[in-house]
């Protein structure tokens, strides 16, 4: 209620603000609308080695702060339920469930000694399953854990990624598959967890498992010159359609591909955006994001401080938005539409068919860094 | 005048002006954004242009000395169009490291120079192209629009500067009217090259200085501004990492001065302390006759002390490479000619800690959150 009184006496108190303000948030502030309602939810930090999992709301105002043990990444949400499970970066040790409404934990897991988590988690469709990306260090083999979450999470099996360093994963839209984007890079917490030990032999690969049986269904691999291309990020269309966003571990000067599009059963089919945005990228893509029509998607870059966007029908470059140290992506519920933060405390809606950049207008969101990742709930 | 401590001592000074001098960034007030504007109106309205105009000139020079030398080949004419190359090459090397808008555009910087050549693919190209001698690449025009690798200073390189082709050019044979017609070519090529560069840059610049809430490319003077921090960070970087850790290789054993930059015509080392220039004027403002010194970077950092450091660090690395020989390959082949390199290698490094602690952090342009340590 704040929100929309601090937008009505904005709107009628200045003469003219009314058009100059962006359509969406005009909308917003005069009738009801479904994004009014939306929560947004992302791993964040303090400025003093503090870590959160923090919610805010359409308008930016943050409507909790949970406090973790260590850095979070990304968020898994689970359907027709207040779970959102926060798992710890690599090398992760913790997993804690929080309800999504308040930030209470209402779950631990703690990572087998001989496995590290990845920060990347996600539910089966009928919310009882959490699977965690996960390092089997010593045999530099990624896994992926399952979590029964009618059985107090309890950790039930696991199943065998097809690749080295696991990191983003999303279920297919069939629901009995689970895309993983094996990273390649191989790390071991003896040598802080972190530091690519086999940049000369990555080989990086997206994989399609079979989420009961943990069986191969479908894996693709770039060609062997861009074997340094870790492939880390991705994001799933409803018709299936897979876009992973690459971090490149090579020179800074080499031309390379940073965003790729797979249907399975295909190659990957490398994207370029032109030279001068595609130098910018830096190399580097920190969040993919389709839209809510599945017609465009976003590809975070923090390095170069850019979301660049793309059209998911022809795989064309379609712009992109500067946005300081911009990386976590969300969709609204417009076609086109994302909301983004940022790790200077930053948070807009940006719109990727009018090529505009609207700040969020609380600014209680500038007290934290935002993390990777972003997602979107409907309270 | 700066007296001259060895690269090390330096590092231990500096250290020290650093826990004494320099509060740590993370409990400095932000630096206004307005404060940003300046810098970028210095550096790419004022500095960079006139350098610009200067490359420009001298690739249309090194077209003019081409043309007169294949008009009437001779050992003269052959010095002459050389010494034109290496005037081109030394004022590209300045520029190469600002490395953003029109200068990366259309694949500008590889067109002009395409190197590291990973795979080797200028020398088989131009194998093949001295068997067919297709008329095509006699053709500035049609040049542009070829592979590369056969369009710029290396093809130039090569037709200079390798075997026996300037005597093939003198003597006017076969081989040597079509490396004629070629060069003058690919010199013609650049000289098109950098006047689309000296055209387009005063838009980009533009842009950069207007930066603002309402552009999609540059909310902030400081984000814009972050683009030349990031040029010269990187800068160092490149240099390190390819110009000289490329011909080191992994060990004395391994090192090959073929894989440096400029082989041929023996300018590895030039290159880069022509490279530092450029890098300097991010930093300082100054680039030879043009630009104020500390309207650069340095204006953001409100610490004396620490600039002088920083001037002096630099100076040293500058000198070092001054007082080498041209080449990778003269300084191999001295005795402790890789412990040479590898201690050169190493005061790169060195400079480039400087620029992410005491450029990045003073002037709060170092990375965010999430750049700095995403995932």
């Amino acid at each position: 209620m704040a929100y929309q009184r601090r937008s009505f006496l904005k709107l009628m108190g200045v003469g003219g603000a009314f058009t100059l303000l962006p359509m969406g948030l005009a909308r917003a502030a005069t009738t009801p609308n479904p994004e009014d309602r939306a929560v947004y939810i992302s791993a964040s930090a303090g400025d003093n080695g503090d870590y959160y999992v923090s919610a805010f709301n359409a308008s930016g105002k943050i409507l909790f702060e949970q406090p973790l043990p260590g850095r979070g990444h990304d968020i898994g949400l689970r359907p027709n339920h207040v779970d959102v499970a926060a798992v710890e970066r690599r090398p992760g040790l913790y997993g804690l469930i929080l309800d999504r409404h308040t930030g209470d934990v209402r779950a631990k897991l703690h990572c087998p000694e001989d496995r590290r988590f990845y920060g990347h988690a996600i539910y089966s469709n009928d919310g009882r399953y959490l699977y965690i990306t996960e390092n089997d260090f010593d045999h530099a083999r990624g896994v992926v854990s399952l979590w029964d979450a009618e059985d107090g999470y309890r950790r039930v099996a696991e199943f065998d990624s097809f690749g080295t360093g696991p990191h983003e994963l999303h279920l297919m839209p069939d629901g009995d598959h689970l895309v993983i984007a094996n990273g390649g890079l191989h790390t071991h917490p003896d040598q802080d967890g972190r530091t690519p030990l086999n940049i000369s032999s990555m080989q990086p690969n997206l994989s399609i498992i079979d989420r009961r049986t943990g069986k191969l269904a479908h894996q693709a691999a770039l060609k062997h010159d861009w074997h340094k291309l870790s492939i880390r990020h991705l994001d799933v269309a409803s018709n299936g359609a897979i876009a992973a966003g690459f971090q490149y571990q090579g020179d800074l000067t080499d031309q390379v591909p940073l965003v790729g599009i797979w249907q399975p059963g295909s190659d990957i089919r490398p994207i370029e955006a032109p030279d001068t945005v595609q130098y910018r990228m830096r190399q580097y893509c920190g969040s993919v994001r389709f839209d809510a029509s599945g017609q465009v998607f976003g590809i975070s870059c923090p390095r170069g401080g850019l979301v660049t966007f793309w059209d998911a029908q022809t795989n064309d470059f379609l712009t992109h938005i500067a946005a300081p140290d911009g990386c976590g992506l969300a969709a609204t519920d417009r076609a086109g539409e994302f909301v983004g933060t940022s790790g200077l405390g930053n948070g807009w809606r940006m719109d990727a068919i009018r090529r505009k950049r609207v700040e969020l207008p609380d600014d209680s969101l500038k007290s934290q860094h935002w993390d990777n990742h972003l997602r979107r709930i409907i309270a | 005048m700066f007296c001259k401590p060895s690269w090390r001592t330096l590092l231990l000074s500096t250290t020290t002006v650093l826990a004494v001098g320099v509060i740590s960034p993370d409990a400095r007030a932000d630096i206004p954004d307005e404060n940003y504007q300046p810098v970028l109106a210095h550096l790419l309205g004022t500095v960079m242009p006139p350098k610009l105009d200067d490359f420009h000139a001298a690739t249309e020079n090194l077209t003019s000395e081409f043309k007169n030398f294949c008009s009437d080949p001779d050992n003269g004419g052959l010095e002459d169009t050389q010494a034109a190359f290496h005037a081109a090459m030394d004022i590209w090397q300045e520029i190469q490291p600002w490395r953003m808008g029109p200068l990366v555009a259309n694949g500008r910087d590889q067109h002009i120079e395409y190197w590291p050549d990973k795979h080797g693919t200028a020398a088989r190209q131009f194998r093949k192209l001295m068997f067919d001698k297709p008329a095509a690449y006699t053709d500035p025009e049609k040049l542009s629009g070829a592979s590369a690798a056969l369009q710029g200073f290396p093809a130039l390189e090569e037709v200079l500067f390798a075997d026996d082709h300037g005597d093939q050019m003198i003597a006017a044979d076969e081989d040597g009217v079509f490396l004629c017609q070629y060069g003058t070519a690919i010199a013609t090529n650049l000289g098109t090259l950098s006047g689309e560069l000296q055209a387009e840059w005063p838009e980009f610049a533009t842009a950069m200085e207007n930066a603002g809430p309402d552009s999609m490319d540059y909310p902030t003077a400081k984000f814009a501004a972050t683009d030349l921090y990031r040029a010269l960070h990187e800068g160092l970087l490149i240099i390190s990492s390819q110009k000289l850790a490329r011909p080191l290789g992994d060990g004395a054993e391994d090192a090959s001065a073929g894989r440096a930059e400029s082989p041929i015509a023996g300018r590895s080392l030039r290159n880069i302390e022509h490279n530092l220039i450029g890098l300097f004027a991010i930093y300082d403002g100054t680039w030879g006759d043009v630009g104020e010194e500390g309207k650069g970077l340095a204006a953001l950092i409100d610490n004396s002390l620490l600039d002088r450091s920083f001037k002096l660090n630099w100076q040293t690395v500058g000198d070092t490479v001054a007082e080498l020989p041209s080449s990778v390959a003269e300084v191999l082949e001295q005795p402790d000619g890789y412990a040479v390199l590898t201690d050169l290698k190493g005061q790169i490094d060195f400079l480039t800690t400087l620029v992410e602690n005491d450029v990045g952090g003073n002037t709060q342009l170092g990375g965010g959150f999430n750049a700095l340590d995403g995932d």
